[in-house]
């Protein structure tokens, strides 16, 4: 007959009995103790039960602090320990490494936060002192519900997937093979280059793109240990950190390293597309090579523009171009992946500034393909005739845009390079053409960075024109009604009170935010984190920039906000490193505060399946009981909130831990 | 109600005097956690009433924290976690999302006050937000007056009856 | 059986006793509901206390010794100083109190009335009732002098408790009421002298987990998109009831009824009482469906929650005063 104790046994562990805790407070320098009687408190917590000793110290996260920590574990046989200081996502993995090397287990410990959010925001010291006392009395309470953790430790397969094979790609697999990693660099266009390969010169160098990239490039194929897969996309990958297996599916690219007469299958195909490397500025053949010097230096068909009329082939006499090539999957071992899968620039709409409507209203990712010579039309910004007399510039269109304002696609944020890359491009318009008339129609003029600032200065002294706008009421953009220019840009001018101005254009030149590039399948594959911008999101952005809260995924580049070339760079590097240092430990340690299923109590009813958002759990259907994947499981204890039976705990964060501490601070509350 | 008004009354007069609002703050580790410390680095002032219980993810703030932080005495509760889109978990603030309707629902059929219990989302970088929760909850609380639930429950023979004697002791 | 009490003592059989505090009377239907079983119970048991059933009076009760009565079945909430001075009285002179029925263990339907206060239940059974014939608004009072001699009633109380909340209880049987063979195998076990140890209350009378476990539908991990009343469309049959959002408390309710309601298209209402572990079924209930509807957005949550009729009193239904807030302010 069954028969069950009916005291809520199961909603974590009971408390220890025989607890030695001692509590160290710190007045981190007067910080603390300036306004938390830190005496007081001290004396109030020794005298809680199972509390055998209490200190002050003046920064117990200096090493003679840690040490006495240590010391003081060995000395009285400490069983838990609390800590409270500065806030714990400063310092609580440094006092548990302290409670560590001195043989106790790190998750024995507390952390309270008596400065951040105590000394530092109230100003009575005798409320600031008693609620110091209260949350380490409910701290030292929670203790007694701790059990022993320990760190998952799931071993990594020496191999690194990246995905995406523009700037910060190719540098995240070279820095990985430059330490002996095996990488597999996957790119879903049939060229490598991404955004950069749009790019004419950078700055703040002046430095030609491309040049840079086929440098790039050069050393990431002719490594050894980089394999190079283009025209492919991630299409399916199972398992957890350490060890991904990723299916990989290959598009056919139609021609291979046998085609030698490469011009001639291009000059035969009848078929023509807009050319989206130029933005849609010129058109390209469905057999098409992306810019001078791409990698593969293989050309690859279209096959939404092919109509396999099989001309090429005829033209280069059938060697070297399949048109029934079909797509293949190879399958991928690796222990971490990078995602370097870059930005879009905003697209303007159809009537946005008059883009769409007047031919002469371009992009400035245009204007850059334009100005390059080796762009669609050699370097002429107007093809056909004399070059522009007046351009003008106009920032921030599709970015910073005020809720309500504008359309839904515009993005709210800073693109963060175009006012420099929009001043870069409007210096290289009047090396060319000193005559031009250059006028800027700005919000704010961000030239932030090293070197950056330069392009303004000099902008300034060679006549260009700076009109500051208010968000609220952009330029306009109308056609001259007395036509003796192409346009009119129409604007109030914020400096001298919103007096009204026109400037005549030739050109007007929209600087555009960027957006993500749609990567919603890998984000569903890998459960990315993805912030409100729809950018992918970083663990922490001051300590932990180029990490996933997925373990095992690394951010480099635009994929993770906007940023320039430089950033994009450092960040894969950054990510390379992280990458490799998982690699090399040859294990990756994670938190231990994941749920477990108490399977006695466990009903199967499944509520939890669907809950988890990492799809960690899974059902033993001959158990009928709910099953987490420790190595799939982040600690987010949803799970365990969700379980009608409470039969999920959270280590860390289980239900008596929880309920103690909330007890506690609520003793003495309310009087009965 | 006639016996509403007295045992509210009750309730106020038991606390000791010179009562201050006790409000239980349940805060997602990533988000608005880390936005209470920003409001902490700026320094920014605001009453001593609220204490922070921290959880990985809003949501393993299971309802039933809620209702027995109330029942031990607080007299408001908030929770706070990240902005929908934003979770660090993906999704466990939109389970928080939804169950918040539900245990409102309650909370005012057993009558207490709405005012008590605070839903606010805040990220890492709203200092300013979270000073101006805790600020703007505490003093809400403070003229709503306490709940001092446990005197209520006790009053009505919560767990002990009204401590009659067994029928026919003294008869 | 002996309607002396005391002095009966020695023949052996079990005394036992029943008594209906706040309740319905379906408890006491639910013992009869064992059928022939009961001609086996009184071979092994005497009956020495029953209100529904026999004429015994509380002065005999108070006149047997303490312990005397082996097994006592209390059921039903208390809320009258009657119940609670019954309750008191009942433990004394039983060796083992057992708490019968979800009224006694959770309060049940009546602690529903926690939600509102007794004036104004009074307000509404005495005053504003259309089928109410009370011209002159007559209301019970506690003292009434006649010529002879005072007359009380019981105190009404503020708040349905429940057993244990005024005594020590020792087991506890859950159902509204419990089921007929659940009640057997414990009264079985009762006279063969296997019960389990006594404990805060131990649960009896049903299985470890919760009615989940005994559902014959299958879930499929789909998100609840919106909710519907058992009147309003038919179940899909073999899918999870609460998935096709009719609300089921399966989840939070202890098995051992045979998903009794389950298997009829009703989504379980929460008479078993709560799984092991669980103190306030409710809130488990609005974790575990917060959790799984399917909205990303405040408003959407809001419109699918806000279909479920009358959320207290559909998850607290049988367990107000077992909750963490136990009723209204």
């Amino acid at each position: 007959m069954a028969g069950t104790g009916g005291n809520g046994a199961g909603r974590g562990h009971s408390a220890a009995p025989d607890a030695r805790i001692g509590v160290f407070i710190c007045h981190c320098g007067g910080n603390i103790s300036d306004v938390v009687d830190v005496k007081r408190v001290a004396d109030e917590i020794g005298q809680l039960p199972g509390v055998v000793l209490t200190l002050t110290h003046m920064f117990v996260c200096s090493d003679p602090g840690q040490a006495l920590i240590e010391q003081k574990i060995k000395e009285m046989s400490l069983n838990r320990v609390v800590v409270a200081a500065c806030s714990p996502t400063l310092h609580q993995a440094t006092f548990r490494r302290a409670v560590a090397r001195a043989g106790l287990n790190p998750y024995l410990f507390e952390h309270v936060n008596i400065r951040e959010q105590v000394s530092w925001v109230i100003v009575d010291k005798e409320q600031a002192t008693r609620k110091a006392i209260r949350l380490i009395r409910a701290a030292v309470e929670r203790t007694r519900h701790l059990i022993p953790l320990d760190k998952r430790r799931i071993p990594i397969y020496p191999a690194a997937l990246v995905i995406g094979g523009g700037v910060a790609g190719l540098v995240a697999a070279r820095d990985l093979a430059t330490r002996g990693m095996k990488v597999t660099l996957v790119e879903h266009r049939p060229f490598l280059g991404g955004r950069m390969a749009q790019l004419h010169t950078v700055f703040p160098t002046g430095e030609r793109a491309r040049e840079l990239l086929a440098t790039l490039v050069h050393d990431v194929v002719r490594h050894p240990l980089i394999t190079v897969l283009t025209n492919a996309q991630v299409v399916h990958s199972e398992g957890v950190v350490g060890d991904f297996q990723v299916r990989v599916r290959i598009e056919p690219r139609g021609a291979d390293e046998r085609l030698k007469d490469q011009g001639n299958a291009i000059a035969a195909c009848p078929e023509e597309t807009l050319n989206d490397f130029n933005f849609g500025l010129n058109r390209r053949k469905a057999i098409y090579m992306a810019y001078p010097g791409c990698y593969p230096p293989i050309p690859a068909i279209d096959w939404h523009s092919c109509t396999k009329c099989g001309k090429c082939v005829a033209a280069v006499g059938g060697k070297g171009i399949k048109l029934d090539e079909q797509p293949r999957e190879v399958q991928l071992h690796c222990g971490v992946i990078v995602m370097a899968t870059g930005h879009d620039p905003y697209e303007p709409l159809y009537g946005e500034f008059g883009y769409g409507i007047f031919p002469r209203v371009i992009t400035l990712q245009q204007l850059i393909r334009l100005l390059d010579p080796e762009g669609p039309t050699g370097g002429q910004l107007l093809p056909g005739g004399p070059p522009p007399k007046r351009v003008a510039f106009i920032h921030c269109v599709g970015a910073r845009q005020i809720e309500g304002q504008s359309n839904e696609r515009a993005k709210d944020y800073c693109a963060r390079t175009c006012c420099t890359a929009a001043l870069h491009a409007a210096l290289e318009i009047k090396e060319h053409h000193p005559e031009t008339q250059i006028t800027n129609f700005y919000q704010d003029i961000r030239t932030y960075g090293r070197g950056h600032e330069i392009y303004y200065e000099r902008a300034a002294e060679q006549g260009v024109l700076f009109i500051r706008y208010k968000p609220e009421r952009p330029p306009r953009v109308v056609p001259d009604p007395q036509e003796r220019w192409p346009l009119v840009v129409q604007a109030d001018d914020l400096l001298t009170g919103g007096l009204s101005l026109e400037a005549p254009a030739d050109l007007v030149v929209l600087a555009t935010g960027v957006g993500h590039h749609d990567i919603a399948e890998l984000i569903g594959i890998y459960c990315c984190a993805v912030g409100a911008d729809s950018f992918l999101l970083e663990i922490h952005p001051k300590l932990r920039p180029v990490e996933m809260s997925t373990s095992g995924v690394f951010l480099a580049g635009a994929c993770q906000g906007p940023m320039n070339i430089s950033e994009a760079c450092a960040m894969a590097s950054a990510a390379a490193s992280k990458a490799a240092a998982h690699i090399a430990a040859a294990q990756i340690e994670m938190d231990p505060f994941i749920a477990k299923v108490d399977e006695a109590i466990c009903t199967g009813c499944q509520t939890c399946l669907t809950v988890c958002p990492y799809a960690a759990i899974t059902r033993d259907q001959a158990r009928k009981v709910a099953q987490v994947n420790e190595a799939l499981c982040t600690g987010c204890g949803t799970c365990a909130a969700a379980c009608p039976s409470n039969a999920i705990q959270q280590f860390g964060f289980s239900d008596a831990q929880v309920l103690s501490e909330l007890e506690m601070l609520l003793e003495g509350a309310a009087v009965v | 109600m006639a016996d509403e008004q007295v045992l509210h009354a009750e309730a106020a007069s038991a606390v000791v005097p010179g009562w201050e609002p006790r409000i239980i703050a349940f805060l997602c580790y990533w988000c608005s956690y880390t936005g209470a410390d920003n409001a902490g680095t700026a320094r920014l002032k605001y009453p001593a009433n609220v204490d922070i219980i921290r959880v990985m993810c809003s949501g393993r703030i299971d309802p039933e924290l809620i209702m027995t932080a109330f029942a031990r005495g607080a007299d408001g509760v908030l929770v706070c976690g990240c902005h929908i889109g934003d979770c660090h978990y993906l999704a466990g603030n939109h389970k928080t999302m939804a169950r918040m309707p539900l245990v409102r629902s309650v909370l005012a059929d057993l009558g207490i006050e709405p005012e008590r219990f605070v839903h606010e989302w805040v990220s890492a970088a709203e200092g300013e937000k979270f000073a101006q929760l805790v600020r703007h909850t505490t003093e809400q609380i403070r003229q709503v007056g306490p709940l001092n639930w446990p005197k209520r429950m006790h009053d009505r023979g919560v767990g002990h009856g009204m401590d009659l004697q067994p029928w026919g002791d003294g008869r | 059986m002996n309607a002396q009490g005391g002095t009966g003592a020695t023949n052996g059989k079990l005394k036992v006793a029943k008594y209906w505090a706040s309740s319905c009377g379906g408890c006491d239907i639910s013992l009869l509901e064992v059928g022939p079983h009961l001609l086996e119970l009184i071979e092994a048991a005497d009956v020495v206390f029953w209100p529904c059933a026999a004429d015994f009076k509380y002065d005999d009760v108070a006149k047997y010794p303490d312990g005397y009565i082996d097994v006592c079945l209390f059921n039903g909430g208390v809320r009258s100083s009657e119940q609670e001075e019954i309750a008191r009285l009942l433990r004394k002179k039983s060796k083992t109190l057992v708490a019968y029925g979800a009224c006694a263990i959770d309060g049940g339907i009546p602690a529903l009335a926690n939600l509102t206060t007794p004036a104004e239940i009074y307000d509404v059974v005495y005053h504003q009732n259309p089928s109410l014939d009370n011209p002159n608004g007559v209301e019970p009072v506690p003292v009434f002098q006649t010529a002879h001699g005072e007359l009380r009633l019981p105190d009404l109380y503020p708040q349905v408790l429940r057993l244990k909340d005024v005594v020590e209880v020792d087991y506890q049987i859950p159902g509204c009421p419990p089921q007929a063979h659940q009640v057997w195998k414990v009264l079985q076990a009762v006279v063969a002298g296997q019960v389990p140890a006594r404990n805060d209350a131990v649960t009896v009378g049903c299985d470890d987990k919760a009615v989940c476990d005994e559902c014959p539908r299958e879930r499929r991990q789909v998100r609840v998109g919106g909710f519907r009343r058992s009147h309003q469309a038919i179940p899909e049959p073999g899918w999870c009831l609460l998935e096709q959002g009719f609300v089921c408390m399966g989840p939070a309710t202890r098995s051992g009824c045979g998903a009794l309601c389950v298997k009829a298209n009703l989504g379980c209402r929460g008479c078993y009482t709560a799984p092991d572990g669980v103190e306030d079924r409710g809130t488990a209930m609005i974790g575990a469906i917060g959790s799984i509807i399917d909205a990303t957005t405040e408003e959407r949550a809001h419109e699918i929650v806000g279909q479920i009729a009358d959320p207290i009193g559909t998850f607290y239904r049988f367990s107000l005063a077992s909750s963490s807030l136990k009723g209204r302010r």
